[in-house]
């Protein structure tokens, strides 16, 4: 149940929201299990992508869109 | 020596500015210069020289005129002036009467960026209701700006030190110059074919002239039409451009576009890590919520003590069981007594009875019969009397030749007739 297509941000809300019903609602033992389960998935993925902090190349778009790296002039 | 032939100054002068005056090219002149010896009179009347490289005119331009100008013209200055050209008789000058003055270059820029930023703004694309929303946690984004520069340093190692897990797409673009805005506009329709989250358009600090690109209206309109929301840094933070308003944020400079458009990754994790907490805290309170809610289920009366829930039922069974009986032999009883009844009945009781009184009433009915018997009536000494086989009832009827019948309960006598005597004691015949 990993939630790849979901972008960080979208997860950091879906978190918030799941973090807020829990707080707040009186839901099925089974529900908040679900959802306790569901949160710590994505608190795992973001923890796991805040982490990977394996540099990202900058890549810059030509006149015919293709990508090539890019680096900064000194 | 014919002193007819002299003119004077005066008439040269007047000739001169006669012809000055009359020539309709001088009446409306297009000067463009730079302003030099520039004295403001106290009577307010402006007096200063256009020049260029090689050549100098004199100009005066009244304070009726020159109220109305946005700037204070000053040494230097490059103006473009509309005036009329004639001769100051006293001095023998002539002299440009300037009736508007623009500042050249940088004034015709102020006044179509102010004439750009109305027509825009009464479009409504200024309007917030356009404002994208700007991504907080992007992963992908652009930054259109010129390759080299301190612009795409500055965006590109402020994103990399706040969020350096985010990617970066440049496009490049020329940031100055005729052709720059088109390539503005092409580099923003090209990174719209992009998945991106957010871009950033921008450039260094310059000129006016040097920003100018972004104060054209097709840049306005590619920034207004982009589906990606926009940050925009143009040069410093007193600088405002078209695509300043049009934008959905407005960033004082690259370096600021940069922190708008990515959190700090160490914010970030905090904030994981916070989320993680409230998670277990939130879960801790919603399963001793559930635990506390199960206990006081358990404890209570019912299921402390299931047979009281029994006791009850059983009860019930039980008065339900003997409501049942007592409605039976109410019922029981009931049909008992009505056959009781039935039994005691007479009839049944002494069937002979019934019997008895028929028998008498029958013999009433015979004796009334036998009474009727016409028999019965011989026995009592009366006779019947027939003549010819018939019974005769009057004297009238008898022939007195004839022999008569006469029959007795016992048994019967024929005779004859001696004579017929009716009761007066007549003889009949």
């Amino acid at each position: 149940m990993e939630n790849k297509n979901l972008k960080f941000e979208d997860k950091i809300k879906e978190l918030e929201k799941i973090i807020n019903e829990l707080e707040t609602g009186n839901i099925d033992l089974e529900d908040s299990i679900e959802k306790y389960t569901k949160a710590m998935q994505l608190v795992k993925e973001c923890d796991e992508q805040l982490k990977n902090i394996e540099e990202k190349i900058t890549k810059v778009v030509l006149e015919n869109g293709e990508t090539q790296d890019f680096q900064l002039e000194n | 020596m014919n002193a007819n032939k002299y003119l004077t100054v005066t008439a040269l002068t007047k000739y001169l500015k006669f012809k000055f005056d009359s020539d309709p090219n001088l009446k409306t002149v297009y000067l463009k210069g730079e302003i030099s010896n520039f004295k403001a009179h106290p009577t307010g009347h402006f007096y200063f020289s256009l020049k260029d490289e090689s050549s100098k005119i004199n100009a005066i331009m009244f304070s009726s005129q020159n109220k109305k100008l946005p700037f204070v013209p000053t040494e230097g200055m490059k103006v473009l002036v509309r005036g009329r050209i004639t001769i100051y008789e006293t001095t023998g000058n002539y002299q440009i009467y300037v009736e508007e003055m623009l500042e050249d270059g940088l004034g015709n820029l102020h006044i179509a960026f102010e004439q750009l930023k109305e027509k825009l703004s009464k479009e409504g694309l200024f309007d917030d209701i356009y404002k994208k929303q700007i991504p907080k946690i992007p992963s992908k984004i652009g930054v259109i700006t010129a390759s080299s520069g301190a612009a795409v340093r500055d965006i590109i190692t402020t994103i990399k030190r706040r969020f350096p897990i985010c990617e970066i797409f440049l496009f490049p673009c020329l940031v100055q110059g005729e052709n720059a805005a088109p390539d503005i506009v092409k580099k923003i329709e090209q990174a719209n074919t992009f998945d991106l989250d957010v871009l950033i358009v921008g450039r260094g600090g310059g000129s006016i002239e040097d920003l100018w690109p972004f104060n054209e209206e097709i840049v306005a309109r590619a920034i207004f039409n982009s589906k990606i929301p926009i940050i925009s840094a143009v040069g410093h933070e007193i600088d405002y451009t078209i695509a300043d308003f049009v934008a959905d944020l407005r960033a004082p400079t690259p370096t600021g576009a940069a922190e708008m458009a990515v959190p700090n990754i160490v914010d970030l994790t905090h904030n994981l890590n916070q989320m993680k907490i409230r998670l277990n805290e939130a879960i801790y309170k919603q399963i001793n919520y559930k635990k506390l809610y199960l206990d006081s289920i358990k404890s209570s009366f019912v299921l402390k003590s299931p047979m009281i829930m029994y006791e009850n039922k059983q009860q019930k069974l039980d008065n339900l069981i003997e409501k049942l009986n007592q409605i039976m032999n109410y019922k029981i009883e009931k049909y008992r007594i009505t056959l009781d009844n039935i039994k005691n009945n007479h009839i049944l009781v002494n069937p002979t009875n019934l019997y008895k009184t028929q028998k008498q009433e029958l013999t009433n009915i015979i004796s009334k019969i036998e009474l009727l018997n016409p028999l019965g009536i011989l026995k009592r000494g009366y006779t019947l009397t027939y003549q010819n086989e018939k019974i005769v009832k009057s004297i009238e009827e008898i022939k007195e030749k004839e022999a008569l019948k006469i029959k007795f309960h016992d048994g019967m006598i024929y005779c004859s007739i001696e004579r017929k005597e009716g009761l007066d004691g007549k003889q009949k015949s």
